[in-house]
């Protein structure tokens, strides 16, 4: 069959792979051991890389909730909300996030990814402008494109650089919605909210943060940095995921604006995607109330973040920013990084490797996600391991 | 503002960024040919270029940029309009 020739360097990128002999973004769990434990490659492995932040995917309860749900509603709902109907507990849901948040309604995507490619194409579209932060994640980029809006990036955590940005816009300032992140997926680093918050009110413009890495981890009853910094109400969109704190998949966004329930059926990801299954949605809402309650596992996240933010840092490694849940390694050249990465694959450590240019800065990232299942004995398990490789030292 | 003195100003930008694989800049340059610039480093160039003429350049406008000419008639356009 004749190569495509869109997919060149893709297969460019696995060929070089194959020849170094690692794969890191084909890799499999063959057994799932505990949120923090896996067996990959006959290996029983410390899984720091998964973004289980509170480790409640092995939750009794949520076990037991998506288990009763299973049997009551069965498999799936085989279609999408608004075609095929809603089950009630998805609006239950809706309603759970909304009362979490102290905003006024919520709507529940299939994914996270398509909660950002909802929201932001529900609300611009050809002719308004969306400024989006330059390191957003993907799914950021990809709502500009489906919205078809004018899409101005600014610099990275840099409200002057954003104020800068809508002041050459004029009157159109007003219309313009901004898109940060509240903290950032590749470094962990987290955005200056209430600047943000700031140049929005000052040009009148609306503010969609979305907290997937925050949610669960930052803030009073973990609502994220936004409630951290005292500046959830003036937030106009909060979006979020089902898949890191809460241990499932799915995505949301929350609200105060009275046309919320018309966002929805603005949404093509919304209306064109089958809804999340019974199980997925009682799990989830078993693990909200179950975040909403866990200042424990909160202090436990802290403590093993900073545990591990020491202990590399006494190793001499540079990390991307302060303690945060996600730890994130600067490991220079690309297949310095890869190579990096398989010895630690080897020596029983799982954590991701990010390249250029999905990284920040032009350089490799190898990224840890610590959870508040880790124990004491793993995190120093992996500053050990980290220790016996001998490069990418300041 | 002539469509050569934009492309001038562009190729000193690009400089840093050529390492060696090109030495002439012109206009028929292209991007992500012969520049080998990833998506990530044409982002950075606009974010650069937005300042020093004080413009917008939506993202969504570079879908057909794919030289140093068809960048520099795009600012060109765009200097034209925020004037």
């Amino acid at each position: 069959m004749k190569e495509n020739p869109r997919l060149r360097a893709v297969q460019a990128v696995r060929r070089e792979l194959a020849t170094l002999g690692i794969d890191p973004f084909g890799i499999q769990i063959d057994e799932i051991l505990s949120p923090t434990v896996g067996l990959i490659q006959g290996r029983r492995t410390i899984l720091a890389g998964t973004n289980n932040y509170l480790g409640l995917t092995f939750d009794p309860d949520c076990i037991a909730a998506a288990r009763d749900a299973l049997e009551r509603a069965g498999t799936g709902t085989t279609g999408s909300r608004m075609a095929n109907g809603s089950y009630a507990a998805h609006r239950e849901l809706e309603l759970d996030l909304a009362r979490f948040y102290g905003k006024r309604d919520a709507i529940v995507f299939s994914t996270g990814y398509q909660a950002n490619l909802g929201m932001i194409s529900a609300l611009a579209g050809p002719g308004d402008t969306v400024l989006i932060d330059a390191d957003s994640h993907a799914s950021i980029y990809d709502g500009c494109s489906l919205s078809g809006a004018n899409t101005i990036r600014f610099r990275h955590n840099d409200p002057d650089d954003l104020s800068r940005r809508m002041g050459r816009l004029g009157s159109g300032a007003a219309g313009a919605l901004v898109v940060v992140e509240g903290v950032y997926s590749m470094l962990g680093d987290r955005a200056p909210l209430r600047e943000f918050v700031e140049v929005k009110n000052a040009f009148g413009a609306t503010l969609l943060v979305d907290e997937a890495h925050s949610m669960g981890v930052l803030g009073e009853k973990g609502r994220g940095l936004g409630a951290e910094l005292g500046v959830l109400g003036d937030i106009d969109y909060v979006v979020g995921t089902f898949s890191k704190s809460l241990g499932n998949t799915g995505g949301f966004c929350v609200g105060d604006s009275d046309e919320m329930d018309v966002l929805r059926y603005a949404s093509r990801p919304y209306v064109f995607t089958a809804s999340l299954p019974p199980a997925t949605i009682a799990a989830t809402r078993m693990a909200l109330r179950k975040l909403a309650a866990a200042d424990d596992l909160r202090r436990r996240i802290r403590e093993n973040a900073e545990r591990l933010h020491a202990g590399l840092t006494a190793l001499g490694f540079r990390l991307g920013a302060p303690a945060n849940a996600v730890v994130a390694v600067l490991a220079g050249e690309k297949v310095e990084a890869l190579r990096f990465w398989h010895y630690l694959l080897e020596q029983g450590v799982y954590v991701n490797v990010m390249v250029p240019p999905a990284t920040p800065g032009n350089e490799s990232l190898l990224r840890c996600s610590v959870s508040a299942a880790h124990t004491p004995e793993q995190i120093d398990a992996i500053c050990a391991t980290f220790a016996g490789w001998p490069g990418a030292r300041g | 503002m002539t469509h050569q003195d934009v492309v001038a100003q562009l190729a000193k930008l690009l400089e840093p960024h050529a390492e060696g694989r090109v030495t002439h800049i012109t206009a028929d340059t292209g991007l992500t040919g012969e520049l080998a610039l990833d998506s990530l480093k044409v982002m950075d160039l606009i974010t650069d270029v937005e300042d020093h003429y004080d413009i917008s350049v939506p993202l969504n406008s570079l879908a057909d940029i794919r030289t140093v000419g068809d960048l520099a008639s795009l600012i060109q356009k765009h200097v034209g309009n925020d004037a």
